[in-house]
């Protein structure tokens, strides 16, 4: 485990600590490696074995999925994650600057409610919506996604945005509102500003959640809002399975998920833990 | 005086206007349908049979059910063991990678990012790709075992494995949680501290168990709770790698209450399923804020 | 139902003095009729139906423009996984949705759908001869096959368009034929076949699919049990007399010994390529799934394969039948058009495109299983598969209805309770008695608890 030599402050790894290192990732990532391969596998290539080390990758697996219905179930994905994304900071935004000014006594339970909110099972959201959406016709409708992804992005809003608003010298607003500025002024002019980046990452991990989303798009959606993770479940016939389908589903799927959270991987404790923990 | 009195009422009144609609859409779209959902469970409930939502005639009936019905029993149980072993491998795991991985090298700290892919994967893919190791025929897991010579029963379909091998892939999804969480905590801890234990003489093992440790244990607890909350939510992995079978080995409440109300139509019944399973989520819930604070009160 | 006309000029005749009465009558009625043969009756509609997929969809997809231009209307056809579609499908008509104009009616949901009162009845569609000409003969259609689609009263809620006949496929009679052994005909004797090939050359005795209510039911009928006590009139469960342990403990042994490993949870596709491959030897199911074994590219036992009937019990052989059919849900916006699109996709001419234009065979009209043309395609190492897919297709609909089990509309429960019963036996959780026990109580708790009385 240690490399016994530096001493206590490990300035930098030793060779034995980077090659078990290494070793660990590959096999970590050796199952997310296999799916990536077999998308870009003719259907004979994926069944052969030995597995061919150096082969000829096939677009066709990708443009059999562009020529069919999946595309448009990429973009009802984009779409309901995105406008989810909006509404709830757009909601978000302001009451997690409230609630971070706040030192009233209802603090805790608004916070334990909402901490709730988004560890509940998706389950007890969806009997409920699909009977309400069935009711009022929003069954198999974009802004019907975006209405149940907001149940979980908000609160997450609310939780990930309190403690860039609390690095905020409230200095800075007191002197704002000493010369007459209203709240809403400070807010939006100064306050704002200052936790672009925080709003930027929150962005992101909502997008992600409501992205990865499998279980509600199953059973609120039919076919005209059916989503990406849905359609690529699809390709699961009742007369086979395409695996080199599954595969290029699968591998875009996951792509615009790879890229982003790259981007706000500091941030991806607290967005999981609902902010109950400081990342 | 009265200045700051104006400041305090304009600001309260603009706290009040912030809060205010973040508040009413949660209550529509999580409190409502919270208070739907405990209605529901009262009646018996089923879709075929409209009438039938409104039937208070024995509200307690789906409650009394359930202790007798093997299958909900069965998937507590179910649940219980895939939260024990799955909570346990990635708090385990997740800490001697976190261990691995503490150390200032630029090249070590480039491949943590790597480190996260399984869990930002989004978890229906994450079921393809654990579906695509499980099958026989295009598996290489199977492939090297025939080389190998070993016999390999059919993970998914036995009834000693189908666990286990939902158990492996959850793991492998969420230990770059706990990895992260804990890694996270190693880095606060003061380097003096292990510095004067080495100079006093011990070693290694004994600075672990009695320094390093010590420092995460409450990390340790918090991520295992939140992963155990979690646990209780695994729907694709099951979904798509079982089924819930063979027979109900793989069955946990979760699902249980999907198929209950998305198969069976039995909307009443699967309610009370589902209630029970939130007030498991709140006991849990309240235990990581009360840790959260206790670890806040020393830090 | 419609007055048969013997021939087809006093079939033309009345239906022109009915349509000139109709329309005489109908002229101050919302329904506006075509006033001219070349106007598209239906333009600018929008027809939305749905399916699992399947090969039947995909080939009509590529007629359906000619539909389009006859009609004037746009058919949108969703077409999903097969657990995705039922899924969807149910609860969309069990909460009285109109998102589709036509479903397929799965068979396993069949009779919960007619019994709710889920459909819209198409008697009244046949009935009128101005919406259905008499050469569109609905009796044409396999009588076993439409069984599932009617209500208590006789009434029709959908028309098949897949017919599932279950069959035994052997793939390696060169082994057989080494080894003098005989084509299985009882149960007794399928069991030694299966022994005395198991581990020959690396082939298993038989191979099997994890839908086990389908596959399980034979062997229990076969010895003398059934699902329900009396069904469709005594819906009480029996899976725990005697007959349905001995059956279940009898299948469960062929699986467990002389089916490859994992068996349990193959799909159809995996147990149809252990066979295709000659990796296993038998699999009893529908015939559209075995056919492949003989003609397909893929196929490695094309000289090698036999189909025939499945074995028979101590009681006789119950060979297990079903079909897919296609209704119009009750709430349907578009019933007529819904209604133009069944009658044009099930209609002769179409089906017989298919067998001739595809080699599609297990379309459900008895004209085109009988045609000369049928005949040609589906006969193979001199095996007339046509004849035999007929007779076990119609077996349902002769004499006691023994496939009454799965018309009853708590199957999908007791069904359900049956596969997990099984799967416990099989994986040597319990033995058959007390797997059966369990399940019986089990059974018996799920339908009182979905306000079932027994």
């Amino acid at each position: 485990m240690s490399d016994g030599i530096s001493g206590p402050i490990r300035r930098s790894a030793s060779v034995r600590r980077l090659v078990a290192i290494g070793v660990t990732l590959i096999v970590l990532l050796s199952p997310f490696l296999w799916l990536l391969q077999m998308s870009f596998k003719s259907n004979d290539l994926i069944l052969q074995f030995p597995p061919p080390l150096i082969f000829t990758p096939t677009l066709q697996n990708y443009a059999s999925l562009w020529q069919g219905a999946f595309p448009v179930s990429f973009v009802n994905s984009l779409m309901s994650a995105s406008f989810s994304t909006a509404l709830a900071l757009v909601l978000g935004v302001p009451a997690a600057y409230a609630l971070s000014r706040w030192a009233g006594r209802g603090k805790h339970a608004v916070s334990f409610a909402i901490l709730v909110t988004r560890m509940a099972p998706p389950i007890a959201f969806t009997i409920p919506f699909f009977l309400f959406y069935r009711w009022i016709g929003l069954l198999d409708t974009v802004t019907g996604l975006v209405l149940v992804y907001t149940s979980f992005n908000l609160p997450l809003v609310i939780w990930m945005m309190q403690p860039f608003f609390e690095t905020v010298p409230p200095s800075l607003e007191e002197a704002a509102l000493v010369d007459g500025a209203s709240t809403r002024v400070v807010f939006l002019q100064i306050v704002l500003p200052m936790v672009t980046p925080g709003i930027a990452a929150t962005a992101i991990l909502c997008f992600l959640y409501a992205w990865n989303d499998f279980f509600f798009a199953l059973i609120l959606t039919r076919t005209n809002a059916r989503t990406a993770p849905v359609a690529v479940v699809n390709f699961m016939n009742y007369e086979g399975w395409e695996w080199g389908k599954i595969a290029a589903g699968g591998s875009l799927v996951m792509a615009p998920v790879l890229i982003f959270s790259l981007a706000v991987r500091r941030y991806l404790v607290s967005g999981l833990t609902a902010g109950a923990v400081k990342g | 005086m009265s200045g700051k009195g104006l400041v305090d009422a304009e600001r309260r009144r603009f706290n009040a206007i912030a809060l205010a609609p973040s508040l009413i859409v949660l209550f529509m779209i999580a409190g409502l349908p919270a208070i739907y959902l405990v209605v529901t469970s009262l009646t018996p409930f089923q879709l075929v049979n409209p009438g039938s939502s409104t039937d208070f005639s024995s509200p307690l009936r789906n409650y009394r059910l359930l202790p007798d019905d093997p299958r909900f029993v069965n998937s507590l149980w179910v649940q219980a063991k895939l939260s024990f072993w799955g909570v346990l491998f990635q708090v385990l795991l997740g800490m001697l990678l976190a261990l691995l991985l503490h150390t200032q090298s630029r090249v070590v700290e480039f491949a943590r990012t790597f480190f996260l892919i399984p869990m930002v994967l989004p978890p229906i893919v994450v079921a393809i790709i654990w579906k695509l190791i499980y099958t026989p025929d295009i598996s290489p897991l199977y492939y090297v075992a025939g080389l190998l010579n070993i016999a390999m029963p059919s993970l998914t379909s036995s009834v000693d494995f189908a666990l286990t091998a939902i158990i492996i892939a959850d793991t492998w999804e969420w230990l770059p949680f706990t990895f992260l969480m804990v890694l996270a905590a190693l880095q606060t801890i003061p380097d003096e501290f292990s510095e004067a234990a080495l100079v006093d003489g011990a070693n290694r093992l004994q600075v672990f168990f009695y320094i390093t440790l010590p420092f995460i244990t409450p990390i340790l607890v918090i991520s295992g709770m939140f992963r155990l909350i979690d646990s209780v939510k695994a729907f694709p992995l099951v979904f798509l790698l079982t089924g819930g079978g063979p027979g109900s080995v793989t069955e946990v409440t979760n699902y249980y209450a999907y198929l209950l109300a998305f198969d069976f139509n039995e909307i009443g019944y699967s309610s009370a399923v589902t209630i029970v399973m939130l007030l498991l989520v709140v006991a849990v819930s309240l235990g990581v804020v009360w840790m959260g604070r206790r670890r806040e009160a020393m830090a | 139902m419609t007055k048969k006309n013997s021939s087809d000029k006093s079939a033309g005749l009345s239906r022109r003095t009915l349509l000139r009465a109709g329309a005489a009558t109908i002229g101050a009625a919302a329904f506006p009729m075509p006033v001219i043969a070349q106007t598209k009756p239906f333009a600018g509609v929008t027809l939305r139906g749905a399916s699992f997929q399947h090969r039947f969809f995909t080939l009509l997809q590529s007629y359906i423009p000619e539909f389009e231009a006859q009609t004037g209307m746009k058919v949108d056809l969703q077409l999903s996984a097969f657990p995705v579609y039922n899924q969807q499908a149910n609860l969309e008509l069990s909460s009285g949705g109109s998102a589709f104009d036509f479903v397929n009616v799965t068979f396993i949901l069949a009779a919960r759908w007619v019994a709710a009162g889920l459909l819209a009845n198409l008697d009244e569609f046949t009935g009128d001869p101005n919406l259905t000409p008499a050469e569109w003969k609905p009796k044409d259609f396999v009588e076993g096959a439409q069984v599932p689609y009617r209500d208590a009263k006789g009434a029709t809620y959908g028309y098949s368009w897949e017919g599932g006949a279950m069959v035994m496929g052997l793939s390696r009679m060169d082994l057989m034929e080494k080894k003098g052994l005989k084509i299985p005909k009882t149960f007794a004797e399928l069991q030694e076949v299966c022994a005395a090939i198991n581990g020959t050359d690396g082939v298993t005795g038989l191979v099997s699919f994890q839908l086990h209510h389908w596959c399980l039911p034979p062997y229990i009928q076969g010895f003398g049990g059934n699902i329900f006590r009396n069904p469709p009139t005594d819906i009480m469960p029996a899976l725990n007399s005697p007959e349905a342990v001995q059956a279940v403990e009898f299948y469960a042994n062929l699986l467990k010994n002389y089916a490859p490993k994992g068996v349990l949870t193959y799909t159809e596709d995996q147990a149809r390529q252990a066979l295709l491959t000659g990796r296993s030897n038998i699999f009893i199911h529908s015939s559209a799934w075995i056919t492949p074994i003989l003609m397909s590219g893929d196929s490695k036992v094309k000289d090698t394969s036999r189909v025939v009937r499945m074995p028979a019990g101590p009681v006789r052989d119950f060979p297990a039948a079903n079909s897919q059919g296609l209704g119009i849900p009750k709430n349907a916006k578009n019933k007529k058009a819904a209604w133009e699109f069944i009658k044009w996709a099930l209609s002769p001419e179409i089906s017989m495109r298919l067998v001739k234009e595809h080699g599609h065979s297990s379309v459900c009209r008895r004209s085109v299983i009988e045609s000369e043309e049928y005949r040609k395609l589906n006969t193979v190492n001199g095996q007339d598969l046509g004849a035999l897919y007929l007779e076990v297709l119609g077996l349902p609909a002769k004499g006691e209805n023994y496939m009454a089990y799965r018309t009853v509309k708590e199957f999908p429960i007791v069904g359900d309770v049956l596969n997990k019963a099984f799967e416990q036996v099989a994986t040597g959780q319990l033995p058959a008695q007390a797997a059966m026990n369990a399940a019986q109580e089990q059974a018996i708790a799920n339908m009182r608890r979905a306000g079932t009385a027994l």
